[in-house]
């Protein structure tokens, strides 16, 4: 038990805390980069796609994304009305997906190869993901050059990118969301459901990022975050995300054995902050504050009304070497987890 | 004693820990390729149109999963030729395979078996197979796990590859053309990477092939096409192992193996249950290794005898009569009797009908050995023209994967033939690579990255590995001649395997999933 997290978290947490910063006051934070912190970067940077490097574990974890969204989506498809074909509407690929913290682009990557490649994708045959388009988000302009330059190597992705059914934006989320209430139109917005529903979002997914995110008085806290994220959602669709839980097994794992000196530490010492974990309760209820601050209007605040339509799902998810990444019902609490909510309609 | 070692350590390398370099050298060429138009992106090109290559092809089709993909297979022989091939009930190819029941399942699941010409097929449901030194014996068959009520159940079924590859064909035809190419009567004149085109996908790490068809002209340029995954069902000097620069070591066993289709006498008594057939497997220590005779229907079987160069050198020499006269012998004479009999001298000119010295020779020695219950029918015919040999040979891939590159089949290992199961092998790999890309489609993986391929590679290697050593650990203890230790040692344990039940069920349970 103890070595799977053991062996995933020095790559996921070294590549992240340094990349997927999605922090509080949006400029400084990307600015404010040490060059320490950019060096360690670079040279995870020409890693990130290597099957053997340090992100292996990282991508070993991306089919239980997919798992996971499909088990999310089998709960509840978010319903978007084409026009033309309203009853089999939920069945055909139609959603739209933003993905915030999207690094080198390993989950956007995968989820845009399985937008269709006909002309109109929300007509041909139902994939696994539902997918229409994607974008992608991340503050770092290396690992979007990254991303860019990977997605050129298959030419399935590269014609997403090109037809703009598949975006990655080089942008924090707290940038980006103000371009969306602007004029900007998604090229192949066939899929506008209400007026509202346009701009935003079918699934938000947020892997490995909120751990990443700074608790400190004064900037954005994650869970201001973490509402911000919500506002991009449709009625009826899905943030879904996942962490590590802040607890004993996890702190004995990430403090004690894995900065341990050298043979027995695999990551150098500092490398972890335990202390901004976040386990699922404190999610969920960060998730339900953030869904009731979304309801507030200008004259009247929103209730406990809102969390009625609301839906709530977590797995662990505990890394076994030699077999890869398994879901393990009740494991949330020893380390890796997945986590969704479902916004009410 | 080198290269036995190897294969001994090899289970326990991890397949992933191999793949820890790129190839260096990515290119395989028989004359320089030229640079034309962008060539057409496939998403799996297949060379060679055997057995393995067409499974996968069938496979991929079948599955709703990955029967979008756009599929390319290439082949140097006539496929319609093969689409069409027909033989008399009378008359069997000599090529033929013993699929186990997990090939068989594998085959019904991908719908290619109800294309198969079943009255040419073969299940038998007993194996018998002796020790020509000592006699001990093993005999399979599931009796002791049936009850009386039930069906016997199947060891393995025998089938023309002919039969197979036809049934392939049609499974494919029967899904349509869309998304589909078959290059018949081509071959792959060169394999490069692509290149990065400036405004549009960067194919440099994606393998081109260029392909031309037999017997054009040379002035007309080769079809080019680009391969999200390779796959090289290719056979033993697989040229898309040499583009991947996959190393691949074994050894010639210095044995061949002779085919040939024959016909049998009348079982007497009949067999009981009605239907059951049987296999025959007599080791011959002192000959080289082991023949075996395997059921056809209609009294038909097939021979395969795996015996020294020489004594397969002998053996294609002689006369239909002289023939059929060893291959009985080799199932019931002594090793000394047989020794004496490969080395008469034969007739120069052509003998009449009933003073051929083989047969001779064999019936005055049969009055003179006692013989066991278990051995099989006489053989009273051989068809002509279909007495064959080909050399055995062990090889093994250092890995099966390479970005962009898979190896499925012969290409990836070659294994000495006692058990029959180079093909099962083969199937067995095609049905694992299959499922890989399946998966990698529903997860939005890209089917020729390293991280799909891996999954394929650390599900077969293993397995290819484990039974292809086991064949070669028995090839060598059953070449030890005479009455010494070893001899001894391994009738020992074939008779307590055959006595212990539980063991012995074990044993068969484990070559069912074969």
């Amino acid at each position: 038990m103890l070595r799977p997290t053991l062996r995933t978290l020095p790559s996921t947490l070294k590549s992240l805390t340094t990349t997927r910063l999605h922090s509080t006051t949006t400029t400084t934070a990307t600015t404010s980069v040490s060059p320490n912190e950019l060096s360690h970067f670079s040279s995870l940077a020409s890693s990130w796609w290597d099957p053997q490097g340090p992100s292996r574990v990282l991508h070993l974890m991306n089919p239980v994304r997919h798992d996971f969204i499909a088990s999310c989506l089998a709960e509840s498809t978010p319903i978007t009305t084409i026009p033309s074909t309203p009853t089999d509407a939920p069945k055909r690929n139609t959603l739209r997906y933003l993905d915030i913290g999207c690094g080198g682009g390993i989950f956007a990557e995968s989820l845009a190869r399985t937008i269709p490649t006909t002309t109109d994708p929300a007509s041909s045959t139902p994939t696994r993901t539902r997918a229409a388009e994607i974008t992608a988000l991340d503050p770092s302009s290396t690992l979007i050059k990254i991303a860019r330059d990977h997605a050129r190597l298959d030419p399935v992705v590269e014609g997403h990118l090109e037809t703009g059914r598949f975006k990655y934006v080089n942008s924090t989320l707290e940038e980006y969301i103000p371009t969306l209430t602007s004029t900007t139109t998604t090229p192949t917005s066939t899929t506008n459901g209400s007026q509202e529903g346009g701009k935003k979002f079918d699934v938000v997914t947020l892997f490995e990022v909120i751990e990443h995110i700074d608790n400190v008085p004064g900037s954005i806290t994650p869970q201001g975050f973490l509402s911000s994220c919500l506002s991009m959602v449709k009625p009826g669709g899905w943030l879904i995300g996942s962490t590590i839980a802040r607890t004993f097994p996890s702190w004995i794992v990430n403090q004690v054995i894995a900065e341990a000196p050298w043979p027995v530490g695999v990551v150098p010492k500092g490398t972890h902050e335990w202390s901004k974990f976040v386990n699922p309760g404190e999610l969920q209820a960060w998730v339900q504050e953030g869904l009731m601050r979304g309801a507030d209007g200008g004259a009247r605040r929103g209730g406990s009304e809102v969390l009625e339509g609301m839906s709530w799902r977590c797995e662990g998810v505990v890394y076994f070497p030699g077999l890869g990444w398994k879901i393990v019902k009740g494991s949330e609490s020893w380390g890796n987890y997945f986590w969704a909510v479902r916004k009410g309609v | 004693m080198r290269p036995l070692s190897r294969t001994a350590l090899r289970p326990y390398v991890c397949p992933s820990c191999q793949l820890g370099r790129l190839p260096a050298r990515r290119r395989y060429a028989s004359h320089s390729s030229s640079n034309g138009p962008a060539p057409e992106i496939y998403d799996v090109v297949c060379v060679g149109g055997g057995p393995a290559g067409l499974g996968l092809l069938a496979a991929l089709r079948a599955s709703p999963v990955t029967s979008k993909l756009k599929v390319a297979l290439i082949e140097t022989q006539d496929l319609q030729k093969a689409r069409s091939w027909s033989l008399d009930a009378q008359h069997y190819s000599n090529r033929v395979s013993s699929l186990t029941p997990s090939s068989v399942s594998f085959l019904k699941k991908i719908g290619a078996w109800d294309h198969l010409d079943t009255s040419r097929a073969q299940p038998y449901q007993e194996m018998q197979v002796w020790d020509g030194e000592t006699g001990s014996r093993i005999s399979f068959d599931w009796s002791m796990e049936t009850s009386a009520f039930e069906d016997l159940r199947t060891v393995a079924t025998m089938t023309e590859n002919a039969n197979l590859v036809r049934a392939l064909l049609s499974r494919i035809a029967a899904s349509g053309d869309e998304n589909l190419s078959l290059f018949s009567n081509s071959t792959v004149s060169s394999i490069t990477n692509g290149s990065d085109t400036p405004d549009g996908p960067n194919l440099s790490a994606w393998p081109v092939l260029s392909i031309t068809p037999t017997g054009s002209a040379p002035s007309q340029p080769p079809t080019r096409i680009a391969a999200r995954l390779l796959v090289g069902a290719d056979g033993i000097n697989s040229p898309v192992r040499r583009f991947a620069d996959i190393a691949t070591d074994g050894w010639d066993y210095n044995r061949h193996g002779i085919v040939a289709s024959l016909s049998l006498a009348d079982l007497d008594p009949a067999p009981f249950p009605v239907g059951m057939r049987t296999a025959y497997q007599r080791f011959l220590p002192s000959l080289g290794g082991p023949i075996a005779l395997l059921p056809l229907p209609n009294n038909n079987a097939t021979l395969v005898w795996s015996t020294t160069v020489e004594n397969a050198a002998y053996l294609k020499s002689l006369s239909p009569k002289a023939f059929l006269a060893m291959v009985n012998a080799a199932f019931r004479l002594s090793m000394t009797d047989l020794q004496y009999m490969l080395r008469m001298e034969r007739p120069a000119t052509a003998v009449s009908d009933l003073e051929d010295p083989h047969e001779n020779e064999l019936t005055w020695r049969l009055e003179h050995t006692p013989q066991p219950s278990h051995i099989p029918p006489m053989v009273t015919g051989v068809q002509e023209g279909s007495v064959a040999s080909f050399p055995l040979r062990f090889r093994h891939a250092a890995t099966y994967v390479s970005p962009r590159v898979a190896l499925v089949g012969d290409a990836a290992h070659v294994i000495h033939p006692l058990a029959g199961q180079g093909l099962n092998l083969g199937l067995g790999d095609v049905a694992s690579l299959a499922q890989t890309i399946e998966y990698a489609v529903h997860h939005g993986m890209d089917v020729g990255d390293l991280l799909t391929l891996e999954r394929y590679a650390g599900d077969r290697y293993a397995t290819n590995a484990k039974i292809g050593g086991a064949c070669d650990v028995l090839h060598k203890l059953y070449n030890v001649p005479g009455n010494g230790p070893v001899a001894w040692a391994r009738s020992l344990g074939l008779d307590l395997v055959d006595r212990v039940p539980f063991v012995k069920g074990l044993l068969m349970k484990g070559a069912e999933g074969w």
